[in-house]
């Protein structure tokens, strides 16, 4: 019941009427039982990771990869509109410069010719992403509309996220004597504004487009069905580790162009699950270990009145061994 | 200090043998094996204070090999290795505190003080190695209890403090303040359940860190058991070092070792690394890695070793009577499973991985070395310093 450990307001971003998620939270919440609950609830109050099913209303990207033509406006876009260095320079890979890329890379196509693919890369912005999961303190959230964003303040440059994320996405500014992470945020601050993310806006082929993400998703679906030969059956980022809000169709099978095969199931899920049992873990070990040192004590003769006096004369006597006192 | 040390070797009421009293006249004008060891672990210490220093005013990136594709080197992997070994105080305390086991008594002050020295070190090599060390504490303020490092931190904050309430018994003793030492003492039998508990936790959730990379980690280390490892190799590194710290601290003494409780936690550790080994075997059965090894990588040797020579062989030399009674094979088994723990966590955090997006391969710099040493010979350092002038352990009566 992890997700219930809001004793205070819940955030507004908590979508608590969704159905399964309440269902989840609230047999979580029975099977941890009423001690582990009062365990977790005087630890207070923490910064909730994990999101749940994909909101309805979430916008995403869609990158066709065949309309790509490798000229590079998004990556610039990127760059000026994040406010990088050096805003004329085309970026060859992810860092904490340029948070997004135009991979050029040369497979060859279903007929065995040589077929030159470009594929921008930057945040996957995942539906329920690792990096969030894993944070130390929280400084990376998942906006129920689709970016995942970063707050700066907090993070204390532990860069676990880079381990998490399964994209090797989350950059840190390793120059910088007080360097921080830096990352793709889906143009967060444009799209408050009602704008498109930068890149999108900047694509002269129309091969980013932005919109809600079910309709995305649909759309890719039909362009593939309605276009056979063009592009492989698959929208790479639909379900991939959980799904993402960037979603791509191209030319050949992913994996040839570099994207991580993942399964279905976000990559944290190990993990959450075993932190979740943390209360569990501690209240059963405590108690195992107060018995056992009650038990054994009693039987020594050592009831907990004269624990003070055990220990030194202990102490004492094992002192005297130790020096080849035996006497 | 060291003229205290020497005065107070001399007092001793305990039968000494003919060396000792030349000792004594000859002391005040003899290069003492102690100073050279203190002078060598000081030089160490400067040395790396000075790296670290640098490092915290140049940055990462100029002092580090560290990239995005490693971005964890060195001192995420002594750091481990080192909360595994310092998992001495937490078993020493739980064998004599908690299952109260008195026999093993004389173990106890020099493992806690390890422990305590040892978490003190981790705490250093992580200010260096966290990119913002000026917001170190940003995790007391901003929680995320979905994140196995913010318990890891939480933990490892709790238990040094636990640690400290543990240790100060044998300061207080020394200067004399009987009263406050009785009342840290009355606390000790909460105090040992909390700091037990508090280890079980981080020692465990250092393996659940790992957890969260199944798509990094190669699948000879990782496993959903993880974990479990790690908590049963912190246990089997736990009484190692115990072992170490005792047979050094008997040394500096020069008091006669007593090889029953040196045999004792020996069983003790080759029943808990029997059950490692099993969970260990077991996992990669499980997910068919041991019969798909590829012997030209690489990882199936070091993987290999680690299990092996790391766990298998110490095991059977603790377990094997005859062979535990042997005062070499008492050096050796200890230092193998410390060994070969220092080589899982080494393995999990740089061997086992592969980034998503490659980067140039990590080569440790001048300075990140420089200053893991460095930190390391200043916790041996202070342990030494510890254990040989200011806390009681070879049973001299003369505290007052
Ligand atoms: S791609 Fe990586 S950094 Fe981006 S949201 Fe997913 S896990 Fe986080
Ligand atoms: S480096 Fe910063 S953003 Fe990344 S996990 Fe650590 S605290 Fe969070």
């Amino acid at each position: 019941m992890t997700d219930s450990i809001h004793l205070g307001a819940l955030p507004e971003n908590v979508d608590m009427t969704c159905p399964l998620m309440s269902r989840r939270t609230f047999l979580k919440g029975i099977a941890a039982g009423a001690g582990a609950l009062a365990v977790t609830a005087a630890a207070g109050g923490g910064a909730i990771a994990s999101t749940g099913p994909v909101d309805p209303n979430a916008m995403a990207m869609l990158v066709d990869l065949t309309r790509c033509t490798g000229c590079n406006s998004c990556a610039l876009a990127c760059k000026s509109t994040n406010e990088r260095a050096e805003p004329t320079t085309i970026p060859t890979k992810i860092d904490a410069n340029a948070y997004s890329f135009v991979d050029v890379r040369e497979v060859s196509d279903v007929h065995g010719a040589p077929l030159k693919v470009f594929v921008k890369r930057q945040c996957m912005n995942c539906v329920d992403p690792a990096c969030v999961s894993a944070c130390t303190v929280g400084a990376l959230t998942k906006e129920p509309g689709g970016p995942v964003v970063y707050e700066s303040s907090k993070c204390i440059g532990c860069r676990y996220c880079q381990y998490a994320c399964p994209y090797g996405v989350p950059a840190y500014d390793w120059d910088n004597p007080l360097g921080l992470i830096h990352k793709c945020e889906m143009c967060a601050d444009r799209q408050a504004e009602g704008d498109e993310p930068a890149c999108a806006e900047a694509c002269p082929n129309g091969a980013i487009r932005f919109g809600k993400r079910s309709m995305l998703l649909a759309e890719a679906k039909a362009t593939i069905a309605s276009n056979t030969g063009r592009y492989v059956n698959h929208v790479y980022g639909e379900h991939e580790a959980g799904g993402a809000s960037v979603l791509y169709i191209g030319p050949v099978p992913f994996a040839a162009l570099g994207f991580p095969v993942l399964g279905d199931e976000t990559i944290t899920h190990h993990g959450e699950s075993v932190m979740r049992k943390t209360p569990i873990v501690a209240l059963t070990m405590a108690s195992l270990a107060a018995a056992m040192q009650f038990m054994t004590g009693r039987r020594a003769k050592h009831a907990h009145g004269e624990f003070v006096a055990a220990v030194e004369q202990s102490a004492d006597v094992s002192n005297r061994t130790a020096s080849g006192d035996h006497s | 200090m060291t003229a205290q040390g020497i005065t107070r070797r001399h007092y001793q009421p305990e039968p000494v043998g003919a060396t000792k009293l030349n000792e004594v006249e000859a002391a005040p004008f003899r290069l003492e094996p102690g100073m050279v060891v203190v002078g060598i672990l000081g030089f160490l210490t400067v040395m790396g204070v000075a790296a670290g220093l640098a490092r915290l005013l140049i940055g990462l990136g100029g002092t580090t090999a560290l990239s995005d594709s490693t971005s964890w080197g060195i001192w995420i992997g002594f750091d481990f290795a080192l909360i595994a070994f310092s998992g001495a105080a937490f078993t020493m305390a739980a064998v004599v505190h908690i299952f109260h086991l008195h026999q093993f008594q004389p173990v106890l002050r020099p493992a806690l003080l390890a422990g305590f020295l040892g978490y003190t070190a981790v705490l250093v090599l992580l200010l260096l190695d966290l990119g913002r060390p000026d917001r170190f504490y940003n995790f007391l303020l901003y929680w995320n209890l979905h994140s196995p490092l913010f318990e890891i931190c939480c933990c490892v904050l709790l238990y040094t403090t636990v640690l400290v309430l543990e240790v100060a018994p044998d300061f207080l003793e020394k200067f004399g303040w009987t009263k406050v030492r009785r009342f840290v003492l009355w606390l000790m039998a909460p105090v040992t359940v909390l700091g037990v508990t508090l280890s079980t936790l981080h020692q465990s959730t250092l393996g659940t860190l790992y957890l969260n990379m199944p798509h990094r980690v190669s699948a000879l280390w990782w496993t959903p058991m993880l974990p479990i490892l790690f908590f049963t190799s912190a246990v089997m590194a736990g009484l190692a070092m115990a072992i170490v710290a005792y047979r050094t601290a008997v040394r500096i003494h020069q008091s006669p070792e007593e090889t029953k409780v040196i045999q004792g936690l020996m069983v003790g550790i080759g029943g808990v690394t029997l059950v490692y080994l099993a969970v260990r075997v077991g996992a990669l059965i499980n997910n068919g890695e041991l019969f798909n090894l590829d012997w030209s990588a690489m990882r199936t040797w070091l993987a290999t070793i680690e299990i092996v020579l790391g766990a298998l062989v110490p095991a059977t030399i603790c377990l094997v009577p005859a062979w535990r009674r042997r005062p070499t094979l008492q050096w050796v088994a200890p230092l193998l499973i410390l060994a070969g723990v220092l080589m899982n966590r080494f393995n999990a955090t740089l061997a086992s991985q592969t980034a998503p997006v490659a980067g140039s391969a990590y080569i440790p710099s001048m300075m990140e070395w420089m200053s893991t040493i460095g930190i390391l010979a200043m916790a041996a350092l202070a342990w030494y310093i510890c254990v040989r002038w200011l806390v009681r352990f070879d049973g001299s009566h003369e505290a007052h």
